[in-house]
């Protein structure tokens, strides 16, 4: 065990964004031990912490019992010290549409082992461009922390677009005493093919049409597989499609978000490129999972998994984790399109 | 941690406006924008709005509890039957920021003055300026192009200027622009004197009370009160004239009508309307140099004019109005005046609310080198010839000038002269040491005396009208200083026991008989002087 008191994270390393922040705050969770973080998001537009880092540390510092020091807007600096770690019943509120999946992602490594269930309502963005939105959760993630040990399920009750956000989701955690490894070395054959075009708060329903008609030529999809949903309950306007791929190994999603002035097949091509990248190589594991597989299966002393080549999030991920915890991470490069990503304990006496 | 922010604002009837049946998310909405900036987090939103928008205010409302759950919303009814007239509005915004219980020390708020009629946007500025929003404005503004989703800037502006650097320093800039124009310029370097100046500066830029300046003879006093005026002018604080009259000149009931003006057939002479000085100097500056020697009368007509502006002129039941700043000059210290009773106290008490003490040149210098460039400058301007001095003239001149020799007992007058001397004398444009030198022995020849010409004067002035002029020439010098300074005190008191407690006062305490009257009495007699001589004499001015 390293025997550092605090641990100091620079905030500008690798990619420098939010991530590092919300990384540090899990592990800190994890591994009960306080760090203080600086340069926040230094290189970006509006450097420091915004509100949906703010909530993420809320969340945190709650699960935690925590003791916090810079939590302000546009603060650039955070002094982060973590006591008991305990199972919760409690709701989180992200603002501006901001992404509730982070915030979850930053509190749910350490409630996967806690001393009992908890139950948490998030309020805010589920289906936001810049995170992993509510489906990947739903179909790709918790299936595997499913194998490893822990139950965990979301219950999507609205979803929130941006700008308009309010969408609401209720997850719950059944923890179990330790992490399982897993290993995701080998994808098999994908066997199910499934397109969602999804149109809200007053996107007309021929925009999913064109998106799901667009797909379905592309990927060479039967009609059957394609679905068209309306959702009535959004605040605001909205619409995303998402293809899953469905392999021995993984269902793996992926997203196409509408935007105003941009054509449904425009929408659509975007899914699909992404999609196609993925079935050409032979790689399990795509590029987004690879960056949220890497924590857990820390937290579990180990595991492996073959990716595509490894995004700079994944980078800086494995940098953070192995500042907090006794592991090696070994990212190779097997072929052209494939990346072997290996997670061993170093030490003994964990 | 930073205080919770709390923003305060108009719902926009038309920016912020939204139906149910149209897609709102595809406009921009200044107050909706406000609360989606993620770099923003707004703890409370106190939302103004009238009843008649009720449903408006709800759809906004509920869209900001969307877009940013932590923030709560409070609806206000405001109504004003038209939204452009400013008492109503301004009357109804000052009502509700006076009924608000503000926080400031826990609380961090904002007004956005970006929705609402300009009319409504001018009382929040006009309100939150004078602090009863304490508060920092907050703008916002629309995308460059909505394609939907964008939200737009947001802009916090804080009224109070110092705490921008850029600001902060262009009044700095100006604040020394004005100083250095009193300073005529001069680069001065006596410390004292310029901290004096920026005080001057300030107060003549912020205040439009009287001020008394004071300061010996030839201090610059006169000078400084004419470039006060200047730059108030520039500054458009006064649109009238300057008007500057020396007191010392006003005798008699000429003073009274000079002054306040007088109607036709006042008195003797007075064959048309006279509007006098106080109202020539309406908008402007009056600068009233040697106040000390106004008279009585006229002292309380001043008072009266400068609280009241108004007072009746000469012979006139009725009265004229004029507003003007008063700027009074003084060599005498204006309380022993009023303790002598030659000086109205409340009319001290009216103008000495800013008194500016000038220092004598020889307080100062480290500024005679400055002034004597300056003075050059000015002949240069005035004759059109350009004086130089050789170094060693010059070194030999700034020399004595700063010595302890140089008394420069009138000051700039002896500065100014000397320098008109020299420079006339310079021949073909240079002054040299050889008329450095003369001008330093007469120089030192003028201020050899040991009193002042003004006291010496007054002196002779007084044996002469209580002695006549022949009885006068007769005395001893030994007796001329003596008696001078007895007829003076004499003169200046009621009684001659009141003057002889004055005379005798040290030798008093130690006798047990004290009829100093009467020894006061034997005294003048010798000279053939009765007590009624003196007392007819004017008392001292």
């Amino acid at each position: 065990m390293k025997t550092q008191d605090h641990i100091s994270i620079d905030g500008a390393q690798g990619e420098g964004g939010g991530q590092v922040l919300r990384s540090s705050l899990a592990l800190s969770l994890v591994t009960g031990r306080a760090f203080e973080i600086v340069n926040i998001r230094a290189g970006r537009k509006k450097p420091g912490l915004l509100r949906q880092h703010l909530t993420a540390v809320t969340a945190a510092a709650r699960v935690g019992g925590a003791e916090v020091e810079g939590a302000d807007p546009r603060s650039t600096s955070l002094r982060f010290r973590p006591g008991a770690v305990g199972p919760i019943d409690a709701e989180f509120a992200v603002g501006t549409a901001g992404s509730t999946t982070l915030v979850l992602q930053t509190v749910l490594p350490a409630l996967l082992t806690a001393s009992g269930p908890s139950k948490i309502r998030l309020e805010g963005g589920t289906h936001n461009p810049f995170a992993p939105p509510f489906d990947f959760l739903e179909k790709t993630f918790l299936p595997l922390i499913a194998r490893m040990g822990p139950k965990v399920t979301v219950a999507l009750e609205r979803p929130g677009f941006f700008p308009a956000g309010g969408g609401k989701f209720t997850v719950t955690i059944e923890p179990s005493e330790a992490l399982k490894r897993i290993d995701l070395l080998e994808r098999g054959g994908i066997h199910q093919r499934r397109a969602v075009a999804r149109v809200a708060g007053g996107v007309p329903r021929r925009v999913a049409e064109r998106e799901v008609r667009d797909i379905a030529r592309r990927l060479s999809m039967k009609p059957t597989d394609c679905h068209i949903e309306e959702v009535t309950d959004s605040l605001g306007p909205g619409n995303i499609v998402t293809i899953e791929l469905e392999s021995d190994a993984v269902t793996e999603v992926f997203t196409g978000f509408g935007e105003r002035g941009v054509p449904a097949e425009s929408v659509a091509q975007s899914a699909v490129k992404r999609a196609r990248k993925y079935i050409a190589s032979d790689a399990p594991v795509g590029e987004y999972l690879a960056d949220q597989l890497l924590l857990p299966m820390a937290i579990a002393g180990g595991g492996s998994f073959r990716t595509l080549p490894p995004t700079r999030h994944t980078l800086t991920n494995a940098d953070v984790i192995r500042a907090f915890l006794d592991v090696d991470i070994d990212i190779r490069k097997e072929t052209r399109e494939t990346w072997r990503v290996t997670i061993e304990t170093t030490g003994d006496d964990r | 941690m930073s205080k919770p922010v709390v923003v305060l604002g108009l719902l926009g009837t038309t920016l912020d406006s939204a139906r149910p049946d149209e897609d709102r998310w595809n406009r921009w909405r200044p107050t909706v924008s406000l609360c989606q900036h993620d770099d923003l987090l707004i703890e409370r939103v106190e939302l103004m709005h009238p009843k008649k928008s009720a449903p408006t205010a709800e759809i906004v409302a509920s869209d900001l509890r969307a877009v940013s759950p932590e923030t709560e919303v409070r609806r206000h009814v405001l109504d004003w039957r038209d939204p452009w007239d400013f008492q109503e509005v301004f009357g109804a915004l000052h009502e509700f920021a006076r009924s608000y219980a503000f926080d400031p020390d826990r609380e961090d708020y904002l007004v956005h003055i970006t929705t609402g009629t300009h009319v409504a946007q001018i009382c929040l500025f006009l309100l939150t300026e004078s602090r009863h929003f304490p508060a920092r404005l907050v703008q916002t503004s629309p995308p460059k192009r909505f394609r939907g989703g964008e939200i737009g800037r947001y802009q916090i502006i804080d009224l109070d200027l110092s705490r921008y650097d850029r600001i902060a320093m262009r009044f700095r800039d100006e604040h020394r622009e004005a100083s250095s124009f009193l300073k005529s310029g001069i680069e001065t370097r006596s410390a004292a004197f310029n901290a004096l100046i920026d005080r001057i500066e300030h107060v003549a830029i912020a205040s439009e009370a009287p001020m008394l300046l004071t300061g010996p003879t030839g201090a610059g006093k006169s000078q400084l009160a004419r470039r006060i005026y200047e730059l108030k002018h520039a500054r458009r604080q006064v649109d009238g004239p300057f008007v500057d009259v020396n007191c010392a000149t006003l005798r008699g009931d000429a003073a009274m009508s000079t002054l306040f003006g007088h109607v036709k057939g006042a008195f003797t002479g007075a064959t048309s309307d006279r509007s006098g000085l106080l109202v020539s100097a309406r908008d402007g500056v009056l600068f009233l140099d040697e106040i000390g020697e106004l008279g009585l009368d006229e002292q309380a007509m001043l008072l009266r004019a400068i609280e009241e502006k108004r007072f009746f002129p000469v012979g006139s039941d009725r009265e004229v109005e004029s507003d003007f700043q008063l700027i009074a000059g003084t060599n005498r210290d204006l309380r022993v005046e009023v303790a002598r009773g030659a000086f109205r106290e409340d009319l001290l008490a009216r103008i000495d609310l800013w008194t500016f003490e000038l220092p004598g040149l020889r307080d100062r210098r480290d500024d005679i080198e400055p002034n004597l460039a300056y003075e050059l400058d000015q002949f240069a301007r005035r004759t059109g010839r350009q004086i130089r001095f050789n170094r060693e003239a010059r070194e030999r001149f700034l020399r004595f000038a700063t010595s302890d020799d140089a008394t420069w007992r009138s000051n700039f007058r002896d500065l100014n002269a000397a320098l008109t001397r020299m420079a006339t004398l310079a021949p073909s444009g240079r002054i040299r040491r050889e008329v450095v030198d003369e001008e330093i022995e007469r120089l030192r020849r003028g201020w050899e005396r040991p009193e002042s010409d003004a006291k010496r004067n007054d002196a002779e002035r007084l044996l002469e009208s209580v002695l006549g002029a022949e009885a006068a020439e007769r005395l001893d010098r030994f007796d001329r200083v003596q008696l001078a300074d007895v007829l003076d005190v004499v003169r200046n008191t009621p009684s001659l026991s009141e003057a002889g407690r004055i005379l005798f006062a040290r030798s008093r305490e130690r006798r047990a008989t004290r009829n100093d009257a009467d020894r006061l009495r034997k005294y003048l007699a010798k000279f053939g002087i009765r007590h009624e001589d003196v007392r007819q004499i004017e008392r001292s001015t």
